[in-house]
């Protein structure tokens, strides 16, 4: 439910009159923010930037395991492609290959389908919240979403083309519009991320074909790791011996390898390229700043941890002195987040509500995010502030 | 700039009905003073796609060196130091933005005094509603 309509819930008899006031008088009043801008296929998500499309899905809908695709974060870096023609379209597979291959959408779908849960993040996730500010979208909490995403194995096409021994990494291209000298939005990943079981062209997102906003008619799938490296709308795949040379290999997707002072310059030298997530959890309600009534609270959200398992998510509902651990939701997969939630005996006063995920391989949630000059894998214990009347 | 908006945004006809409204809009207002106006309509006018810059010397230019590539939230949501702002422009000017070396230094100051680290945070808008993903999707809302 969005929050608008919770709030109309929530009005008195009187107002809720008021509401049903002739809305030719909508128009007469000055107009504050919170208005909305259509963007089909979208639903209530923040919109960072209209042009280029860069949509963050609110906190209040990670109410759902597979989030609808409507409720999808969207990152563009540059503008969708204005023509996608199922018929037209072509991905070629070349570089390092024994076969150099050209395959049509049909030819594409017949190489099998499998289906992963995959959460993916923004790199840049939460980067509004790292001090000292930092450039780039100013994302909050919500680039991050997840789906059953299906399609055939990137395996399997490579494959097809018979990598040589000499392939170490794999690059994709997609269709993406790119304005004035901007570099273009191409990526690599390392062949054996590449050649994972888990690692898809994906056609198909929670069942249906790819949205143009999410990539279609086929994007990378990379399970667990930043959101960057799934690039959307592909048109080439090329076998590569060495990491790809480009803006968005480096200096862009990079972090710091050791903690760095909040504001201090890194050298390139002394950073390496962004691969899997990290562990993280977001309390997605009671909505941060809200009012709630003495009695049992549900303190509830998500988690995730890349390639990693998430084994234990914790409530303190005093600032951190002491944490109960929360229920994980049953629905589990490998790379996808849990849901969570927290049964609290509330009594009336102000609280910060904390959460803190851990995960397999025994790392957690800091109280203070590691603070990098692009603001990526933002991951502080997370904090809603409440009142309990 | 709001009221500006508002009218330009409303159909045409309705400006004729103005005057036989207006005493009930001077009610209206002081409800919209004690709660968030959307929150009268289910389904709220429509707002900009697109965001326009700040009032300024530079306006122009600036609109025609940014936002050739991108809309103006991309601008409107950073806070910068001027060193950081520096970086930025002389990243985009490599990039294709058409800066004069004339305007340079006023460019930056511009953004600088506009977006700094200090200004308010930037409210982004939301996109419109969908009410049947939207009740979809509610399984568990806040309590």
């Amino acid at each position: 439910m969005s929050s608008r309509r919770k709030f109309l819930k929530q009005m008195s008899g009187a107002a809720l009159a008021a509401a049903a006031a002739p809305a030719v008088l909508t128009w007469a009043l000055p107009l504050p923010q919170g208005q909305s801008v259509e963007v089909p296929g979208e639903d209530g998500m923040i919109l960072r930037s209209f042009r280029f499309t860069d949509l963050e899905t609110p906190v209040e809908y990670f109410n759902s395991w597979l989030t609808p695709v409507p409720h999808f974060f969207v990152r563009n870096h540059m503008h969708e492609p204005s023509e996608l023609n199922a018929d037209d379209w072509r991905l070629t597979i070349g570089g390092e290959v024994e076969n150099p291959v050209t395959l049509k959408l049909a030819e594409l779908s017949k190489l099998g389908t499998h289906a992963v849960v995959n959460t993916l993040e923004c790199a840049g996730n939460g980067r509004s919240l790292q001090r000292p500010q930092v450039p780039g979208i100013q994302w909050g909490k919500g680039a991050v979403s997840t789906a059953r995403f299906s399609g055939p194995r990137l395996r399997d096409v490579l494959q097809r083309a018979a990598v040589k021994s000499s392939g170490k990494h794999v690059m994709f291209r997609g269709l993406d519009e790119v304005p004035g000298k901007v570099p273009p939005f191409v990526r690599s990943i390392p062949i054996e991320k590449a050649l994972d079981s888990d690692t898809l062209l994906a056609t198909h997102m929670n069942g249906a074909a790819l949205t143009k906003h999410h990539g279609f008619p086929a994007r990378a799938l990379v399970p667990g790791w930043i959101g960057a490296a799934s690039c959307k709308w592909l048109t080439e795949i090329k076998v590569l011996e060495n990491e790809f040379v480009g803006n968005f290999m480096s200096p862009a997707y990079r972090f710091p390898n050791q903690p760095v002072k909040p504001g201090d310059a890194v050298k390139p030298e002394d950073t390496h390229p962004l691969t899997a997530l990290n562990v993280k959890s977001v309390i997605s309600g009671p909505a941060d700043g809200a009012s709630v009534k003495a009695g049992n609270v549900n303190v509830h959200g998500a988690a995730w941890a890349g390639e990693a398992d998430v084994v234990k998510v914790e409530v303190s509902t005093d600032g951190g002195s002491t944490w109960t651990a929360a229920n994980l939701s049953h629905e589990r997969a490998r790379y996808a987040w849990r849901l969570w939630s927290y049964e609290w005996k509330a009594q009336g006063g102000n609280y910060a509500i904390l959460s803190r995920a851990t995960d397999s391989q025994g790392r957690s949630q800091p109280a203070v995010p590691a603070w990098n000059p692009s603001g990526y894998l933002y991951n502080a214990v997370d904090q809603v502030k409440l009142h309990v009347s | 700039m709001f009221r500006n908006r508002g009218f330009v945004n409303s159909p045409p006809g309705r400006r004729g009905l103005f005057p036989a409204v207006f005493g009930a809009a001077v009610a209206m207002a002081i409800l919209a003073a004690v709660m968030p106006f959307w929150a009268l309509s289910d389904r709220p006018l429509p707002a900009k796609a697109t965001e326009d810059l700040p009032a300024g010397a530079m306006q122009a230019k600036a609109t025609t060196a940014c936002l050739e590539c991108h809309e103006a939230r991309i601008i409107l949501q950073q806070r910068l130091s001027k060193g950081a702002w520096t970086k930025e422009v002389d990243k985009m000017v490599k990039w294709g933005a058409v800066v004069d070396a004339n305007d340079h230094d006023a460019l930056i100051d511009y953004l600088s005094t506009n977006f700094g680290p200090d200004q308010p945070a930037y409210e982004a808008p939301r996109t419109a509603a969908d009410r049947n993903t939207s009740e979809k999707s509610a399984a568990r809302p806040s309590k």
